[in-house]
């Protein structure tokens, strides 16, 4: 998640990777250059970031210690010291951030460097200086031996800091299952098992045969808990059949009708976080609904769902986004949790508040509202007002429906 | 010539039967017995039965149920006519038909003692999707020769749901009154009408003639409650019939009999009225009925709400493990279903919570089980993981684990449930005064106020037990089979018991009975450490080993 001390400890390994440079250690550099670029862009690549950082940090930690060591043994009584000591300021010794102008301070660096020499302590540092032309002077950077076990001890408690937020991270931050979240309330634990209940009830409740629409996050879970054939899962590569789904969640109630009528789908799954404050429910990834849909079907027009550059839900909300399907089957009756329609992860109140279902029925919502179930009506036999043209098509129920528009997905 | 009952309309074929077998019974005085008459086995000739009067009995329409149900009409009253002049050939007919009754006797048990009930109250308690009836009989034995047993007819339609039917005969007065418990075991009687099924109950004693005796019967009836309409949707309550008889069925002749039915609730949508018949509140009195035949039968029908929770397991495996290192393991598997009124339409979650007391008012989502007191490790989940719903209440007489489904159960809908726990195993194996160990555990579900609809128990023995059985109070099919689990040479001994219909009046212990010789208890311990001995000792030896040639 973050990277904690790392972020002034990788400049300070940067920093002493160029001196001296080999392949190695230059290797090392883009790595990290790369990967910060590429973590900038997209937040979840921040795991290519974390090897390089953390060899950095080591490495910058670990030249930290040689000098402080070197230090202290230097001014244990009995060894012998030759050439001259240079004492310097501690506070630079890899402990500040440096950020920029490494390559002017390079001379600087190396002079620091090149005293621990001396002391012969580490061969890692021996063999890379081997590479180089053999320095022509070493001087020591000896510091007071009070300073540098301060430094030591104060290096050994930020080591230790960080692994006790390292070990904090992995077990609030990584170790969540997703598919059961837990908030810490004053009573004590509490427990939002909304999936498994939605999963459970598909899987007894219905019959073997149903089909289930929902976005793609959810299909090998589908697949795998409630044991139902869905439209587009995780692995699914045909762009045209995911876009498919985003455009039916995109439409008006009457055409996303017929896209799913036509897939042969009973019942259409969303998540909505709306209710307890959950944040990845379908509304936060409907951008992309609309992009996947938009880019093979050209009637989804994005424009048509933003509001100066941005999808909303509240009263300043397009029409277009208020009479889609993914709005209707997620605010279907949030109206009445609290008379207001307050939506705890956009934080506004909804814009359409009161309206009714005619192509689909509510079959199931869980606890806490975040996955919600409906099943799409069957058509009806007779409709009043329109004269029945006469069909040549098989299915009586698509001809019905939608007569004389063509539909582009046959 | 037989006295045709006047019939005002239609009569069903089996009401039909039962007229017909009613007016053969009326041969009266002024009838000839025909010879080579084979008289059936209860004898019906005693002057009694042909002055009976039966009333009219008339039928409310209810709202909902347009079909016109009939109860038979018999009128006797042609039979009261009796010449004078004819009377003294009557009665020496009569005479002659009972010598001729007697002559036909041939074995002791069909010197049938004729026995009457005096008084019969019958209490049908329907507050609950499990149907309890309680019949306090007052028998007495107006014949000739003691009688062992008494026997009891049920309906072929309650058989297939009858799940216990018990006896017990009553001493002393109101206060210090005293059980003494009967088997009772079905029978066929062959003359019972219309497939009505009998029951007979072993007397301790038999009762001499003349004498009289108090039983107290209880039967449950489980999935008797049919719903009525049959899909609701989420804001309607839930509306059962109920089908019985008005006059209980006996193969005895009743001389006064009353019914009553206690429903769930004050809201009784309809019920047919069989005079006298009156309702207050929750309670419907059918009676006081004087003198009815043997086997007469008047169907009523109420119709009531009853939105108790309508909880059904399909299917229960109850798996117990014994492990003579200290534990007993229990491992239950549950397929649970609502058994009322299907769910049609839309579920609204909004709905249910925010107005409980309209919406879902026949749905259940909590289920108590109660489980042996020293209970640990107890583990409730289902084939996609652990279901944290769940509370466990202990303290030192039982424990009590109440469960919530992952979601509420609406008519039709199904879940499937796994209950895991641990039991200390001094508080259930025992050794017998012949030196066989037994387990001595409760049958039955613990859920509470549920019907199984299939059970089955199986006791896994460990390995090396021989000779196992059952001692189960009720009837129920056994059958043995192996089960290899960790570390089994042989396998281990499972007794399975399976039994259909269970309610939780089955909740009694059984024993399975079994030996063990103690020396089997150590071959795991010692297999596990021989095979590292000689591991050891082939490595120890082969490095040891020098099988070079040159020196």
């Amino acid at each position: 998640m973050d990277i904690n001390v790392l972020a002034f400890l990788v400049p300070a390994g940067i920093t002493a990777c160029f001196l001296p440079l080999s392949d190695a250690s230059s290797f090392v550099i883009l790595y990290i250059v790369t990967s910060v670029y590429f973590s900038g862009v997209m937040v979840r690549l921040m795991l290519v970031l974390a090897p390089a950082a953390c060899i950095l940090s080591g490495i910058a930690l670990s030249e930290a210690f040689d000098v402080f060591t070197g230090s202290i043994k230097f001014q244990l009584p009995g060894i012998s010291r030759n050439s001259q000591i240079d004492v310097r300021d501690t506070s630079s010794a890899g402990v500040v951030t440096q950020d920029d102008g490494v390559k002017t301070d390079k001379n600087e660096e190396s002079l620091k460097e090149r005293p621990s020499k001396k002391n012969k302590k580490k061969e890692r540092e021996n063999a890379e200086k081997a590479l180089i032309k053999p320095p022509l002077e070493k001087r020591l950077l000896v510091l007071p031996l009070e300073a540098s076990v301060i430094s030591l001890l104060l290096l050994v408690l930020l080591g230790a800091f960080y692994v006790v937020h390292c070990v904090w991270a992995a077990a609030e931050a990584y170790s969540a299952p997703s598919i059961v979240l837990t908030s810490h309330t004053n009573n004590g634990l509490h427990v939002f098992d909304d999936f498994r209940e939605a999963y459970a009830w598909l899987s007894h409740n219905t019959e073997v045969d149903d089909k289930v629409a929902s976005w793609w996050d959810y299909g090998y879970q589908t697949t795998a808990m409630a044991n139902r054939t869905v439209i587009v899962d995780n692995n699914t590569w045909n762009n045209t059949h995911i876009a498919t789904v985003g455009t039916a969640m995109s439409s008006p109630e009457k055409a996303a009708w017929e896209i799913f009528h036509s897939l042969d789908v009973k019942y259409v799954l969303v998540v909505f976080g709306g209710l307890v404050g959950y944040p990845s429910d379908d509304i936060n990834k409907f951008l992309w609904m609309v992009r996947i849909g938009g880019g093979v079907f050209p009637h989804i027009k994005e424009p048509d769902y933003l509001r100066d550059g941005q999808y909303r839900i509240d009263s300043q909300a397009t029409p277009t986004m208020l009479n889609c399907l993914m709005y209707k089957l997620c605010y279907y009756r949030f109206v009445e949790t609290d008379g207001q329609g307050f939506d705890r992860v956009r934080k506004t109140e909804i814009g359409k508040k009161h309206f009714k279902l005619t192509h689909f029925e509510e079959v199931f919502t869980t606890h806490h509202w975040m996955v919600r179930l409906y099943k799409l009506k069957p058509p009806k036999n007779r409709i009043r007002g329109k004269t029945k043209k006469s069909k040549t098509k098989a299915s009586s129920t698509t001809g019905s429906k939608g007569s004389g528009k063509r539909n582009p997905w046959q | 010539m037989f006295v045709q009952p006047k019939r005002e309309k239609e009569i069903k074929p089996s009401q039909e039967r039962q007229q017909r077998n009613t007016s053969l019974q009326q041969l009266g005085p002024k009838n000839i017995l025909p010879l080579g008459y084979k008289c059936p086995r209860w004898p019906i000739f005693s002057p009694y039965s042909f002055s009976l009067k039966t009333p009219r009995s008339t039928l409310e329409q209810s709202r909902r149920d347009s079909r016109v149900r009939q109860t038979g009409e018999r009128r006797d009253d042609d039979a009261m006519e009796a010449p004078q002049s004819s009377l003294r050939s009557a009665l020496v007919f009569s005479f002659i038909a009972i010598a001729y009754l007697s002559l036909l006797v041939r074995s002791a048990t069909l010197s049938s003692p004729e026995l009457q009930i005096l008084n019969a109250e019958r209490r049908i308690d329907l507050t609950s999707h499990i149907i309890r009836v309680y019949l306090t009989l007052k028998v007495e034995n107006t014949g000739a020769a003691p009688a062992s047993e008494i026997f009891l007819a049920f309906p072929p339609a309650q058989v297939d749901h009858l799940a216990i039917v018990k006896a017990a005969a009553t001493f002393g007065k109101k206060k210090k009154k005293s059980y003494l418990p009967l088997d009772v075991n079905p029978t066929d009687l062959p003359d019972a009408p219309n497939g009505a099924k009998c029951f007979s109950i072993s007397l301790v004693s038999p009762l001499k003639t003349g004498e009289s005796v108090t039983l107290e019967v209880l039967y449950i009836l489980s999935h008797s409650l049919e719903p009525f309409p049959i899909e609701i949707s989420q804001s309607e309550s839930q509306l059962v019939y109920y089908h019985d008889s008005a006059i209980i069925l006996s193969p005895y002749h009743i001389k006064h009999q009353t019914t009553f039915i206690k429903t769930s609730s004050p809201k009784v949508e309809s019920f047919t009225r069989v005079e006298p018949s009156d309702r207050v509140g929750t309670e419907l009195k059918y009676g006081p009925y004087e003198d009815r035949h043997s086997y007469s039968f008047s169907p009523i029908i109420v119709h009531f709400e009853n939105n108790n929770p309508f909880a059904v397991v399909e299917e229960l495996v109850r798996e117990v493990e014994i492990s003579h290192w200290g534990s007993l393991q229990v491992t239950e598997r549950y397929k649970l279903v609502h058994a009322g009124a299907r769910h049609k339409g839309v579920f609204s979650r909004l709905e249910y919570q925010h107005r409980p007391q309209f919406s879902g008012v026949s749905s259940f989502k909590h289920l108590l089980a109660t489980l042996p007191p020293k209970v640990h490790s107890v583990y409730y989940r289902d084939e996609i993981g652990n279901i944290s719903s769940s509370h466990l209440r202990t303290n030192s007489k039982k424990s009590e684990l109440e469960i919530e489904p992952r979601y509420p159960l609406f008519g039709g809908w199904k879940a499937t449930f796994v209950i895991g726990y641990g039991l200390p195993l001094q508080d259930f194996l025992f050794e017998s005064p012949d030196g066989r160990r037994y387990l001595n555990f409760s049958f039955g579900c613990p859920l509470a106020e549920t019907v199984v609809d299939k059970l089955t128990i199986k006791v896994v023995l460990p390995e090396g037990s021989k000779n196992p059985s059952a001692v189960v109070p009720f009837a129920v099919d056994q059958r043995i089979e192996t089960s290899f689990s960790y570390l089994d040479v042989v396998g281990r001994t499972v007794v399975v018991l399976e039994k259909e219909n269970v309610v939780p009046e089955h909740n009694s212990p059984f024993q399975v009975y079994y030996n063990f010789n103690p020396i089997f208890m150590v071959a795991e311990p010692l297999m596990l450490a021989s095979v590292f001995f000689f591991f050891f000792i082939a490595c120890v030896t082969y490095l040891h080993m020098d099988i070079s040639i040159r020196k």
